[in-house]
């Protein structure tokens, strides 16, 4: 332990040097469209997809610029400025305005497509590996920039769904005021209201109000213009050729973006109203999944998990650390992405159909996110194994499969147990036998009062208590308490083993290294 | 020598300004991390930006005869704002619920009615009055248990509130209107009301929520 701490020290001090020029050799490597694949791309056309996306980024900006001229930046005029452009679109005000807007909204579409396909390539080819992290960052910093893009933009409508999506947007934030007190920092957050001043400036006032909209313009032309800026930046510094596709190809989905355009007219929804909200009401289709995932859980947690998604597919990547590119030979991450497909494309249709069981579902999801996991780890662990050739047990992540197994389990454990009576499965149960006893003698009984009753006299159903807690109840056994205690107990066991096998490698690094050394120093 | 301390004169006296100019940049962007909105006890916005608004009547007690009786309105709260106006007037849509006789104070009329913000405490959606069991099951993916009575839903997130039971909000204490499905971290936000010549007054507003 001792060795490994003085290992772990002078890492420390050589960090920034090792830092820099691990930054230096990544900021070469760095491709941003693809630009460095241009062999590949001739045979394999899942290498044009940068060229392809860098292309239609251009159609929607040029497409942009034609929609600037008459649409109208105003929260009360936003609407019919787009009625104006969509309709008549032969012979009215705005000639061809109903395709340019189709050639807008398709393309942007078509942008998030290729930019989530893209960083799909990436991924699961491990495109990241020897030294190219900086890549798939930027291919997924665009990927998040083109969906926030594309949220600011179907603002600009200003429809029902535009209106509820402001809302929604607008009050996330505030949640950032409602850090719970044992988080270090939390009360002084909540103390600035960063959260609310925030959605103030989002909102440009303190509701919904005439300047929402030219709010929502300005950030929609900011996030997606200044990317652009850099990437010219770096084209004219570097002089690589920008698009790594041939002039027919990119006709071929020009053709396609215009054809959809023209076939499907981009919807317009009705005007918003800020009196009703209708229902169902949906996001566009690539927030539907994330919007799917909201309903499932408490909105600060909600909150912190949407926000940390790409942190956690960026910390996932940095974890891959073997040199293995195949696919056979990185299953555990070939199943996070997998994973992430499927909850994408199920979510969205669970709430397209509106066939969730908000209820039911959050522990199978949570259960199933375990299982990926434990499928990849396993197939992971034989392959390890076989190339190794070692025994089973000297190549076992213990640590690791224990993380996992305690999180399914607390989440299974609080859905299914939890103090909340209508989410308490045993409650629920219970309830009717009880209601009907209550009913025997009091024929107007209520639900309410069976599970009072149950709550007084079946304290064992509480046994598991999660997080609320009233005057009325005893603390009791937290559950949540439980498992971060287990949680932090593996990761600090976890981290203590690491370390100390890390500090022997490099004790027997640094004695090759002397070994090596002696010889010469003989000679000399 | 002579040289350099003219030298060093003229940077100072250059670099005064565009050190100042940079202070006066930064402290502008420092002020985004001091409170304006204060969030007191109550989640209530304090003076400094809540303008006063007048009383505002938004139902007559004609209108809430049976149990069960509502009413929605609009509430024009106002708040100060930086504009030629000086204040913004956001529109909080409301509730008024006659409840069961059940439910109130004999001695209190004020019991009999519920008054509640529609703007869902989630995340802002504006909720309804669901007093069709079927509907709730089907579109807000709640089965109410039976003897079933009325709820307030919001069709965002599913969130499902029963006007009937209370519910401990935090630092607030106990608010009607308990969550019993979804997402909500606590009941919907309050008004404040008094009855006047037959008809509900609102007085006042619990404040946070995006309007």
């Amino acid at each position: 332990m001792a060795r490994a701490l003085y290992y772990l020290y002078r890492a420390l001090l050589g960090a920034p040097a090792t830092f820099l020029a691990w930054f230096r050799e990544r900021w070469e490597k760095m491709d941003l469209f693809d630009e460095s694949h241009v062999a590949e791309a001739r045979t394999n056309p899942w290498f044009t997809l940068g060229g392809m996306w860098y292309w239609v980024w251009m159609l929607v900006i040029i497409s942009g610029v034609v929609l600037m001229i008459y649409y109208v930046p105003v929260t009360d005029q936003a609407y019919h400025s787009i009625e104006r452009i969509q309709f008549n679109w032969r012979w009215g005000p705005v000639p061809i305005g109903g395709m340019v807007r189709g050639l807008h909204k398709y393309g942007a579409d078509a942008f998030i497509i290729l930019a989530t396909m893209r960083v799909y390539r990436m991924w699961f080819t491990g495109e990241y590996k020897q030294g190219n992290e900086f890549s798939f960052i930027i291919a997924l910093l665009l990927l998040i920039v083109g969906m926030y893009s594309g949220l600011t933009g179907y603002l600009l409508i200003w429809n029902q769904r535009a209106l509820w999506a402001t809302k929604v947007m607008a009050t996330f934030p505030t949640y950032l005021d409602q850090n719970p007190a044992w988080l270090p920092g939390g009360a002084l957050i909540n103390w600035t209201n960063q959260g609310k001043t925030t959605a103030q400036i989002l909102l440009g006032g303190t509701s919904i109000g005439p300047a929402t909209v030219t709010r929502f313009y300005a950030f929609h032309f900011m996030l997606s213009f200044i990317p652009m800026v850099f990437f010219e930046l770096r084209v004219y510094r570097r002089g690589f050729k920008r698009m790594n596709l041939s002039h027919w190809s990119k006709l071929a989905v020009f053709g396609i973006i215009l054809a959809i355009a023209i076939m499907v007219p981009a919807a317009l929804g009705s005007p918003a109203n800020p009196e009703v909200t209708p229902n169902p009401i949906l996001s566009d289709w690539y927030f539907l999944a994330m919007y799917q995932f909201l309903k499932l859980q408490d909105p600060y947690l909600a909150t912190v998990l949407t926000v940390s998604i790409p942190f956690l597919v960026l910390g996932s990547m940095f974890l891959d650390r073997r040199p293995e590119r195949a696919w056979g030979q990185r299953q555990i991450f070939n199943w996070i992405g997998i994973g992430g497909l499927i909850y994408f494309v199920v979510f969205s249709f669970l709430i397209l159909n509106g066939i969730a069981d908000i209820h039911r579902d959050a522990p199978i999801w949570y259960y199933t996110m375990g299982l990926f996991l434990l499928i990849g780890y396993g197939q992971d662990w034989a392959y390890v194994m076989a190339r190794d050739g070692k025994r089973w047990y000297q190549t076992f992540h213990g640590f690791f499969v224990a993380f996992i197994l305690v999180a399914m389990s607390a989440n299974t454990l609080y859905h299914y147990f939890g103090d909340i009576r209508e989410r308490n499965i045993l409650a629920k149960e219970a309830m009717p036998r009880v209601l009907a006893q209550l009913q025997a003698v009091n024929p107007a009984a209520i639900s309410d009062q069976a599970f009072d009753w149950l709550e007084k006299n079946r304290p064992a159903m509480n046994l598991w208590l999660t997080s609320h807690t009233g005057p009325d109840k005893p603390p009791g056994m937290e559950l949540w308490r439980v498992h971060v205690a287990l949680w932090l107990l593996i990761i600090a066991a976890g981290t203590v083993v690491g370390l100390v096998r890390w500090g022997a490698r490099q004790e027997a690094l640094a004695q090759a290294a002397a070994a090596k050394a002696k010889p010469k120093a003989k000679a000399v | 020598m002579q040289e350099n301390q003219r030298r060093l004169f003229l940077k100072t006296v250059t670099s005064l300004p565009i050190l100042g100019g940079a202070v006066l940049a930064v402290s502008a962007i420092l002020r985004y991390f001091k409170p304006t909105a204060m969030g007191g006890p109550a989640g209530l916005v304090a003076p400094p930006d809540q303008a006063g608004s007048a009383d505002q009547p938004v139902a007559a007690l004609s209108e809430l005869t049976k149990p069960w009786d509502f009413k929605d309105f609009i509430y024009i709260r106002q708040s100060v704002e930086y504009s030629s106006r000086k204040v913004q007037g956001a529109k909080i849509p409301g509730f008024v619920v006659r409840l069961p006789d059940a439910q109130a104070d004999p001695k209190d009329p004020k019991t009999k009615y519920l008054v509640v913000q529609r703007i869902c405490p989630h995340l802002g959606c504006t909720f309804n009055f669901v007093k069709d069991p079927n509907e709730l099951a089907g579109s807000y993916n709640y089965n109410p248990p039976a003897p079933t009575h009325p709820y307030f839903a919001c069709p965002c997130h599913l969130s499902v509130y029963d006007p009937t039971r209370k519910q401990e909000a935090p630092l607030i204490g106990p608010l009607p209107g308990k969550v019993v499905s979804g997402p909500a971290p606590r009941p919907p936000r309050t008004m404040s009301f008094d009855i006047k010549d037959g008809q509900i007054v609102i007085t006042g507003t619990e404040g946070g929520g995006v309007g």
